[in-house]
């Protein structure tokens, strides 16, 4: 950290991550809710679309503000310049979250707009876009008054003008729901295979710039590449969502060839990053950190790319669309690529922001996490594949009635619902110890035998 | 790969996918009043869509296969279930699915509300969406009929069904009335027996049912009937 103002970060990561551990426990709920009956008395005043609104809600809120506090980070030490208005920023910090709880607390009171994932009522939707308006302003006259432009930096505000111009098509009532639908996916496709892909390039090209040290201009063009092929499939890629929803034939040609091309700017991304971590000059410390981004490009390959490749042609779509098997892809892809994006970030940026010298930190109960939530993940998507396999066969192919195909999926709900334990253990353990990191033991302290034992009654003892 | 090259490719690939794209949402538009059958979106089913949203509907069920799935897609379920069996989950789902294992909430709708939203899924049941999904595709349904009427000739249940009149209410296939649940759809659902005392005496064993009952049939009769509709189940091949 070289500016002052880039403190303001901290309290977005820690507001995102508390959100976060909030998200995991309420999709534990969600999960629970296929295996076991829930009585209708509970069912009356806490249905399930509620639980599922929470669940959805906090993850689009914390991964958001995950990203605005990574900006507020990285545009001072890009632009070389302190931020125009760091106090502004707190301000829209309260204003975001004091929106975001209001949304929450509403949904158990049924107050809701009733679309999936646009769940946040129109009167709220004007705060959020007040909030992103403030953000805007503040990343952009900054980034304006120090006039030092590059790739890195266009892509992150084309990013955010992007994620917030497309919110505004989820605000109006549509009258026919088709076309409620065409207009819900420029959110929320756009979002994650568009704006947000622009917005984890810049991120992950910055932490791989400073992490290796690796040539600016090299990433730089690449990042240009990726952009490219990434906005190529994305944009007309919106169409392998409508191909059921009475749009014309021509979409079932248009989505399935573009979004075919999706893994690829995932794949020379992964390639990127690989290369990168290669050739830099310094050794891969802290290895958590690196574990997260190693784990972030590949699992973001094959839970967005691979995973949503495997049903994207129309001729497969047919079967699965609407199934669990959407449900695994779902979950893989955000994880894969937003939240260890995030937590890549929040390991990057958190010590550097508490001085720790040269950003190491001490990694013991981090490691636990970051193993317990990814395999915990993995393992959630595979079983809810499995599930989503058999209603395809059940109820799709063979045309069993929902709820008779639903039954022999409750076994695999149950396989979600315990890693979904193992998910909300490895969360925990990683929100407090981003929260708690503490300074990395001396290379002359931990090569002495007996060391850790001292260095553990050392760190009680400072307690 | 030189610098130059690197933007060439980012904005070439950028303009050109945003050009198809949007062409073809003009198109779309163009193309939606047909396909969505938007003269017949009148102001009860716009009403009906904001019931659909204010009850949060789409946070358990898929419609046109986005939403949650934690329940049916409703994209065709007036077709399914028919516009009685639709109504009776609206007002009494803690009756319909007293037995399921999983429930439904009981949201208190007003009648006005029930009407609206059954006219927004009559008007659902009729977008011309490549006949997904495919567990409710027509296709499915007639060439469960076809079967049926190359036997039905020789077998008394038909007969039986015929002389009660069931498809006043239920369909089968293609044909038949739209205020009860599709016997394919039954079949699939339920045995035997249960059907033959649901025959006898709907009000026991759902609450607040529609259906007459038939206590003048036997009880072999009513489990000719049971085995009937259970014979139905849709057709499991492909649509």
């Amino acid at each position: 950290m070289t500016f002052q103002t880039q403190r303001v970060a901290y309290p977005y990561f820690v507001v995102a991550l508390l959100l976060f551990a909030l998200q995991v426990v309420m999709g534990l709920w969600v999960g629970l809710q296929y295996v076991i009956t829930v009585p209708q008395a509970v069912v009356d005043v806490f249905p399930f679309a509620t639980s599922r609104a929470m669940h959805t809600n906090l993850l689009v809120l914390w991964m958001l503000l995950g990203f605005m506090g990574a900006t507020f980070y990285l545009v001072p030490e890009e632009a070389q310049t302190e931020l125009a208005w760091p106090r502004l920023a707190i301000f829209q910090l309260v204003l975001l979250v004091g929106t975001g709880v209001a949304a929450l607390v509403g949904f158990l009171f049924g107050w809701t707009q009733g679309r999936p994932l646009l769940e946040i009522p129109t009167t709220l939707d004007f705060l959020v876009v007040a909030g992103a308006l403030l953000f805007l302003a503040n990343v952009g006259v900054t980034l304006l008054r120090a006039r030092r432009w590059n790739v890195l930096q266009g892509a992150l505000l084309g990013g955010l003008v992007f994620l917030a111009l497309m919110y505004l098509f989820g605000m109006p009532f549509y009258r026919n729901l088709a076309m409620d639908w065409y207009y819900w996916w420029w959110v929320v496709h756009l979002w994650v295979e568009g704006a947000w892909e622009l917005i984890t390039a810049a991120m992950a090209a910055f932490m791989l710039i400073k992490l290796t040290g690796v040539d600016r201009k090299v990433v730089e063009k690449w990042l240009y590449v990726e952009l490219g092929l990434f906005l190529f499939t994305g944009i007309a890629g919106t169409g392998h969502h409508y191909y059921w929803l009475g749009a014309p034939n021509a979409w079932l040609w248009i989505g399935g060839a573009f979004s075919a091309l999706e893994p690829f700017p995932i794949l020379l991304m992964l390639w990127d990053t690989w290369r990168s971590a290669r050739e830099h000059d310094r050794p891969h410390a802290p290895r958590l950190t690196w574990l997260y981004v190693g784990a972030m490009a590949v699992l973001h390959f094959v839970g967005a790319g691979l995973f949503g490749f495997a049903h994207t042609l129309p001729q497969i779509n047919y079967y699965t669309h609407g199934s669990q098997v959407t449900v695994s892809h779902g979950h893989l892809a955000f994880f894969g690529a937003y939240a260890l994006l995030n937590l890549s970030f929040f390991y990057f940026a958190i010590p550097r922001l508490k001085g720790l010298p040269d950003g190491r930190y001490d990694e013991r109960a981090g490691r636990w996490g970051f193993w317990l939530q990814t395999l915990g993940i993995v393992g959630m998507s595979l079983a809810f594949a499995v599930a989503g396999v058999l209603q395809t066969y059940l109820e799709r192919i063979r045309g069993e009635p929902y709820m008779v195909a639903q039954q022999p999926m409750r076994f695999w709900m149950l396989i979600v619902v315990l890693h979904g334990l193992m998910v909300v253990a490895g969360v925990f353990l990683t929100v407090k110890h981003l929260l708690t990191l503490r300074p990395e033991l001396t290379a002359v302290e931990s090569a002495e035998p007996g060391a850790p034992a001292r260095a553990i009654a050392a760190g009680a003892g400072s307690r | 790969m030189s610098e130059r090259m690197a933007k060439a490719i980012f904005w070439l690939g950028t303009l050109s996918s945003l050009a198809v794209f949007l062409a073809m949402t003009v198109h779309t538009h163009r193309s939606f009043g047909a396909l969505t059958h938007a003269d017949a979106l009148d102001e009860k089913v716009v009403a009906g869509k904001r019931a659909f949203e204010r009850h949060n509907c789409n946070d358990c069920h898929t419609i046109l296969g986005f939403g949650a799935y934690y329940a049916p897609d409703l994209t065709r379920a007036y077709a399914r279930l028919g516009e009685d069996a639709v109504r009776r989950r609206l007002e009494a789902p803690e009756v319909v699915f007293a037995d399921s294992y999983r429930k439904m909430p009981q949201q208190h709708l007003s009648p006005a509300e029930v009407e609206d939203l059954v006219a927004f899924l009559r008007w659902v049941s009729g977008i011309e969406n490549h006949d997904w999904p495919p567990q409710d595709s027509p296709n499915r349904w007639r060439r469960s009929t076809e079967r049926v009427l190359a036997s039905a000739s020789l077998s008394p249940a038909a007969a039986l069904v015929q002389q009660e009149n069931c498809l006043a209410c239920h369909s089968i296939g293609g044909t038949g009335g739209t205020a009860g649940p599709r016997f394919e759809w039954i079949g699939g659902r339920r045995d035997v027996a249960w059907i033959a005392r649901y025959v006898a005496d709907p009000e026991a064993v759902s609450h607040g049912s529609r259906m007459p009952g038939f206590p003048h049939l036997s009880e072999g009769q009513r489990l000719m009937i049971g085995e009937f509709v259970v014979s139905l189940t849709a057709d499991r091949s492909t649509p």
